[in-house]
């Protein structure tokens, strides 16, 4: 929003403030100043030729980030910014708008509201005998630097008082218009030729303004081309209204069409205003129109609401800002800025919101501290501590696990990445097992972000197929989330571990590597081979992570047709699972005061054997007496077989093992492994 | 016959003589068993002596005493030397290049907004605010209408927010941990809520439809702007590792009432003005407020007795500010190129 600072003072006689420093006041004490512009800067050069034409004092202009004016619908015209000024500086306003003419709700002009939920007022008023042309310079160079192009003398004084007072209005040529304006919504299958030459086709959640047979504007946003003033106008309906900011917001999305009206609509417009904004009209065109006649106003009220009264204790408000504030400080500053005030007593007040501050923005006494706050200036506040319980900081224990599993897997040489949560139509059909427990996005920009993300393994395939241009081996890991649709529909979020080990040159991924990994990161994780029938996992390298009896997760080796070169081993550990098993540390027991004897065993098996069946084979024939089983190594004997070698000790807690029950041991465990099919390599 | 006291005079330069020459350990133990072994030559000498005057023998024992100490002395002098050499040999044979890079696995890098927030999570768990969590697919109850964001309100336009199909929608900000904190654990609360928030916008160097935020909140009774410029001035310069100046001024967010937004003294030029703070001084960091008593009593409590303040924390923007980084993609991007550094 673009103000004029020769304008503002025109509003604001006495104001000696400099531009800069009135951008600065008016950013600490009511909205964001984006900076201070020459009108020329912007506007094009014919603006500096109408200045010197004109032989005015060259203008600057504020620039105010819109955002910040989301509430204030007040400060969407000149008048409203100076009375902001005006409080700042402690100095007052002249009104633009000179006496108001009494309005009928009868006349040569007849106006309906079908609703009032539609339209809380809707002014209108003739005026005869208008001619086309252009507008004096001054207005030409008023409207041209705040960014409105100028048209002619009719259209553009329409918008000077949309600049200065904040009410949009409309100017119809009014033998096109003819004599009846209703207000109701659209009807099913009506459409409109706008102004700016687009057809709309309108909902019945559309409000318009209609003649007696069909829409000639769409309310707050936009009038129609066909009542449009044109070169032949003679006579004109101007309209100021009123019209309701959510269905104004709403017809505006729906159109995708924003205009400086409906944008001032959507965010509650002073019904008040409407009539001020007639006469004003009416005063400009006396001057730039010399001749043209206006008939009285007719008005429309349907629905007025009282301005809100607030009580405030002055006492509360102090608490709220920890600051001291004197009663006589706070009338001051709600006086500054035109409240009603009453005092009820000495530190309560009765305050009336003026109604251009009535329509969404002041309502309650938190609304008041703002007031004060901002007028006070929040520098006058002294920063101070609270008083509050000493009590432990309670713990969150999900971060701490992830903050203990990212050291352990950074120690392990692993890099973190972070991926979008999305995947794409070709994700979500590499693998079908997700189909039907897929999040869907309603409207995603892109294609990549069609589906929310079921596991994290997509992104971490684009890692890997991107980082292997650069690198022949590495590691990464994401923490993150996955997204499914439980079984009664409702969303749900599981935090992941997924790690990848990759090696371009290497014939197969380094599982065993992973498998440490895994034991690293879940001490007594146990690692269950499984077959696998799915497109992700190499079928003859996958297997279950399982603690406790419960399954955590996978490890497995990147299906290799899912890479392009290359080969990647995977860990995907559900910390969320994890992270509810009960504790899994074992006991402490005490040292061996006893002896033990040891002694190594060579099977051979064949190549397809477990390790973890012979070690069971192996713990079942030796019996109680077995203290530790220690693989190590594996010795390959083509071409079918390999041997696997194996530590035992054995020993006794009360007492040290004689050499016979050592032997007898022994011989057990060899008999078992023969037993089984096994033979023992001497 | 030859004198025994010249003999040993004589026999004991020569041995000092071959004690010294000796060059190994085992050249000197030769040394001593010829000279001072049972079977040496003061043995030898010694057994001489009975044939001497009783008052030459007593001369000559004390003086095969002294030979023998001189003697003994002598050899352990030159063995300790000899044996300091060979372990200075040994060493020197086993001498290796440290400047060689070590074999084995170097450490990985975290992720620097994982940095930042950890940081953050630290510093605010240390003056007492819980940390806590909430989902990222919201309901837009949580994500608007409990945070007084009625559904005409400019802020809930349908091109700002990814919406499921389902009707659920990716939080748009942290702020939904809030009500769901104090439904869940009541007043009084400190708490943060780091995590990762949605946009639906198009992505470019400044813009990115994914990134971080943490969400602060204090409810207690009377909590005050004042407490709110108090906690941000210190956790502020903690964050920043020096001393934080802030301001503020009028700001607005339908969830607090009054709103602000916080500017901190712009930390490269001290407020002098610069090309960083646009010659204003000031930096904008962050949005915060008192919370508006709508969120109060949507949160089941009451607004009357419970009050508070809020801020929302941009993790992905001060992680951008702290280490430099220009392109916001590669936070997201993946690449190991871009995470190694840090």
């Amino acid at each position: 929003m673009k103000f004029s600072y020769n304008w503002i003072r025109e509003l604001v006689p006495g104001l000696k403030m400099d531009v800069t420093t009135l951008a600065q006041q008016i950013t600490m004490k009511t909205a964001e100043c984006e900076g201070v512009h020459d009108p020329g800067a912007f506007a094009g050069a014919s603006v500096a030729a109408v200045a010197s034409a004109e032989n005015s004092e060259p203008d600057s202009i504020i620039e105010i980030d819109n955002k910040s004016l989301t509430n204030r619908p007040d400060l969407w015209g000149h008048l409203g910014m100076a009375r902001e000024v005006a409080a700042i500086a402690g100095l007052s306003v002249v009104d633009p708008v000179g006496e108001l003419p009494v309005a009928a709700s009868k006349g040569d002009l007849s106006i309906t509201i079908e609703d009032a939920n539609l339209c809380a007022r809707f002014s209108g008023q003739r005026v005869e005998n208008v001619k086309v042309a252009p507008s004096p310079l001054w207005m030409q160079y008023r409207l041209n630097s705040l960014g409105v192009n100028p048209i002619n003398n009719l259209v553009d004084v329409t918008n000077y008082v949309l600049c200065e007072l904040g009410q949009p209005m409309h100017a119809y040529d009014a033998e096109l218009l003819g004599d009846a304006i209703v207000v109701r919504a659209a009807r099913k299958g009506e459409s409109i030729l706008a102004l700016n030459g687009e057809k709309y086709s309108l909902s019945p959640e559309d409000i318009v303004i209609a003649d007696a047979h069909k829409p000639v504007g769409i309310a707050g946003i936009i009038g129609g081309n066909d009542t449009a003033i044109r070169a032949t106008t003679k006579r004109i309906v101007l309209e100021a209204a009123s019209f309701p900011a959510a269905q104004v917001r709403k017809s505006s999305s729906r159109l995708k069409l924003r205009t400086d009206a409906s944008m001032r609509f959507e965010k509650g417009q002073d019904p008040e205003n409407t009539v001020r904004a007639l006469a004003r009209a009416v005063e400009l065109l006396k001057q730039i129109s010399p001749g043209s006649q206006a008939a009285p106003p007719i008005d429309i009220y349907a629905r007025k609401t009282t301005p809100p009264k607030i009580q405030l204790d002055i006492d509360w408000a102090e608490r709220k800002l920890g600051r001291k504030l004197s009663t006589e400080e706070v009338i001051n500053i709600f006086k500054s800025l035109v409240f009603g005030v009453e005092q009820l007593d000495q530190r309560k007040l009765l305050l009336t919101v003026p109604s251009w501050r009535a329509t969404k923005d002041i309502s309650i006494p938190e609304d008041l501290v703002e007031e004060i706050g901002r007028m006070v200036g929040y520098a006058s506040i002294v920063p101070q501590a609270p008083a509050v319980l000493a009590a432990p900081t309670p713990r969150n224990l999900d971060h701490e696990q992830h903050r203990a599993v990212r050291a352990a897997m950074v120690g392990q040489g692993f890099t973190e990445v972070s991926n979008y949560s999305f995947i794409s139509e070709a994700e979500a059909a590499m693998f079908a097992s997700w189909t039907g427990t897929l999040l869907q996005v309603a409207n995603p920009i892109v294609a990549e972000q069609k589906y929310m993300r079921p596991s994290l393994l997509p992104g971490i395939r684009r890692n890997l197929a991107d980082n292997s241009r650069y690198f022949t081996d590495f590691r990464l890991f994401e923490i993150g989330r996955e997204y499914h649709k439980s079984q009664d529909g409702t969303p749900a979020e599981r935090t992941h571990l997924v790690a990848t080990i990759y090696g371009r040159e290497t014939s197969g991924a380094n599982l065993l590597e992973m498998k440490r990994i895994a034991q690293y990161v879940a001490s007594n994780c146990k690692v269950v081979p499984m077959k696998s029938h799915d497109e992700i996992m190499h079928p003859e390298r996958a297997a279950h992570v399982e603690v406790a009896g419960q399954h955590v997760g996978d490890l497995y080796e990147l299906h290799p047709g899912l890479l392009d070169r290359g080969r990647a081993a995977i860990l995907d550990l559900d910390l969320d699972t994890m992270q509810a098993l009960p504790s899994q540390r074992a006991p402490y027991r005490p040292l061996r005061r006893f002896p033990t004897s040891s002694f190594d065993l060579s099977i051979v098996a064949p190549t397809h054997t477990l390790v973890a069946d012979l070690e069971n084979k192996l713990r079942q024939s030796a019996g109680e007496s077995l203290v530790a089983l220690q693989f190590l190594l594996i010795f390959p004997l083509p071409p079918d077989k390999k041997s696997v070698s194996f530590r035992l000790t054995l020993g006794a807690d009360h007492r040290t093992l004689t050499a016979e029950e050592v032997t007898r041991t022994r011989e057990k465990v060899v008999e078992g492994i023969k037993s089984a099919g096994y033979e023992l390599r001497e | 016959m030859t004198n025994p006291i010249q003999t040993i005079k004589d026999l004991t330069q020569s041995a000092l003589g071959d004690i010294n020459s000796a060059t190994t350990l085992a050249d000197l133990e030769k040394v001593r068993v010829a000279v001072l072994g049972r079977k040496g030559e003061l043995a030898g000498i010694s057994k001489t002596f009975g044939a001497m005057a009783p008052e030459d023998r007593a001369k000559a024992g004390q003086l095969l005493n002294e030979a023998k100490a001189t003697l003994e002395k002598s050899l352990e002098d030159r063995k300790a030397s000899l044996e300091g050499s060979e372990s200075d040999q040994r060493f020197k044979s086993e001498w290796i290049d440290l400047t060689v890079p070590p074999q084995g696995i170097a450490p990985g890098h975290i992720h620097p907004v994982t940095q930042v927030q950890d940081e953050i999570e630290q510093l605010f768990t240390s003056m007492g605010f819980r940390v806590l969590d909430g989902p990222e697919v919201e309901t837009d109850y949580y994500n608007f209408d409990a945070l007084n964001i009625p559904p005409d309100h400019p802020a809930r336009d349908m091109q700002d927010t990814f919406w499921m199909t389902d009707g659920h929608l990716l939080r748009t900000h942290t702020s939904p941990v809030q009500v769901r904190a104090l439904q869940k654990y009541g007043a009084p609360m400190r708490m943060i809520a780091p995590g990762r928030v949605f946009r639906n916008e198009e992505v470019d160097a400044s813009h990115e439809h994914t990134f971080y935020q943490v969400e602060g909140m204090m409810v207690d009774r009377d909590v005050s702007v004042s407490h709110l410029i108090y906690f941000m001035q210190t956790l502020l310069s903690s964050v920043f590792g020096r001393k934080v100046t802030v301001r503020l001024r009028p700001g607005y967010f339908p969830f607090v009432e009054p709103g602000f937004e916080l500017d901190i003294q712009c930390l490269i030029c001290g407020g002098n003005g610069c090309a960083v703070c646009k010659q204003s001084g000031w930096v904008e960091l962050l949005p915060c407020g008192l919370v508006h008593p709508n969120v109060i009593s949507n949160s089941g409590l009451d607004p009357q007795e419970w009050n508070g303040f809020a801020f929302g924390l941009g993790l992905t923007r001060l992680a951008m500010m702290r280490y430099a980084i220009d392109d916001i993609r590669l936070l997201q991007s993946g690449d190991l190129r871009f995470l190694n550094q840090f």
